[in-house]
């Protein structure tokens, strides 16, 4: 539930975001054209946040990445999921380390744009995707290796059952 | 109020889900356990919780820290996670292996 509930409000701040960045832009030839590009990228996101604030956490308008906390928490749940074949935990932890990845890559384009935090949780939910989907593989592993082993050799394959009971 | 929780426990006990893994192939897979577990330590009985699934108090701490940490935001929550997390995986793999080793999957 609570990455339900997470979404629709993180989401709004990417689509503000995603417009605020081309606008940068423009702003670039006021500043005195030919400076290193680190203090036009900065100071526009303090001009223009402020009014924007509204959606934001941070003190300086800064938002939360948008999937941070759905790749925490599918990264969590993917190990609970494992049950059925490890496919679920599959999907889960697949889908949690995209995510947290790619928040990832769009913290590093753009630090002052997004909260410390979120990236840490971005960053946490990543690796608890990636623990989850090595569990999940194995055990798909697992389980292919003794469907095959059944089917190449019912009889030998019996008595191992029998041995590992 | 102890006894309409007791039977609520019993009731679901008996609706449990059954795991595809072992009603195909007989074996345990690394996630049984979880579900008695779970119930065992919502009747207070720690001790078997533990027997069913050592995994069980780590994943749920995660699970119950995971929320506090999304309302809270704690400075040390994302580390703390990861940790135990990476924890929790280390003790599900060596109980399974244990399991493999001492002929408990039944």
């Amino acid at each position: 539930m609570s990455e339900e509930q997470g979404n629709p409000e993180e989401n709004k701040p990417i689509d503000l975001s995603k417009n605020q960045n081309p606008e940068p832009a423009p702003f670039q030839p006021i500043d005195q054209g030919p400076v290193t590009p680190p203090p036009f990228q900065q100071p526009p996101p303090f001009q223009q946040q402020p009014p924007f604030g509204q959606f934001g956490a941070g003190g300086f308008g800064q938002q939360n990445l948008p999937n941070a906390t759905a790749s925490l928490v599918l990264g969590i749940l993917a190990i609970p999921a494992c049950c059925f074949y490890g496919v679920f935990g599959l999907i889960f932890g697949v889908i949690a380390w995209i995510l947290g990845a790619g928040d990832m890559k769009k913290y590093q384009l753009n630090p002052s744009l997004y909260t410390e935090s979120s990236y840490k949780n971005a960053k946490a939910g990543k690796i608890c995707g990636m623990i989850a989907t090595i569990l999940s593989l194995l055990f798909i592993v697992v389980v292919v290796l003794i469907v095959a082993g059944a089917i190449a050799n019912p009889q030998l394959f019996d008595e191992f059952i029998k041995g590992v009971k | 109020m102890a006894q309409p929780q007791h039977s609520f426990i019993d009731w679901l006990g008996n609706h449990l889900f059954s795991c595809p893994f072992k009603a195909h192939f007989g074996i345990d897979c690394p996630g049984c356990g979880l579900q008695r577990s779970v119930l065992a330590l919502f009747s207070g009985d720690i001790i078997s919780s533990f027997k069913f699934y050592p995994a069980t108090i780590p994943l749920l701490f995660v699970v119950l820290f995971t929320i506090v940490h999304l309302k809270v935001d704690f400075k040390f929550g994302a580390q703390l996670i990861k940790i135990v997390f990476a924890g929790v995986a280390v003790i599900i793999l060596i109980n399974y292996i244990y399991k493999i080793y001492t002929h408990q999957l039944i």
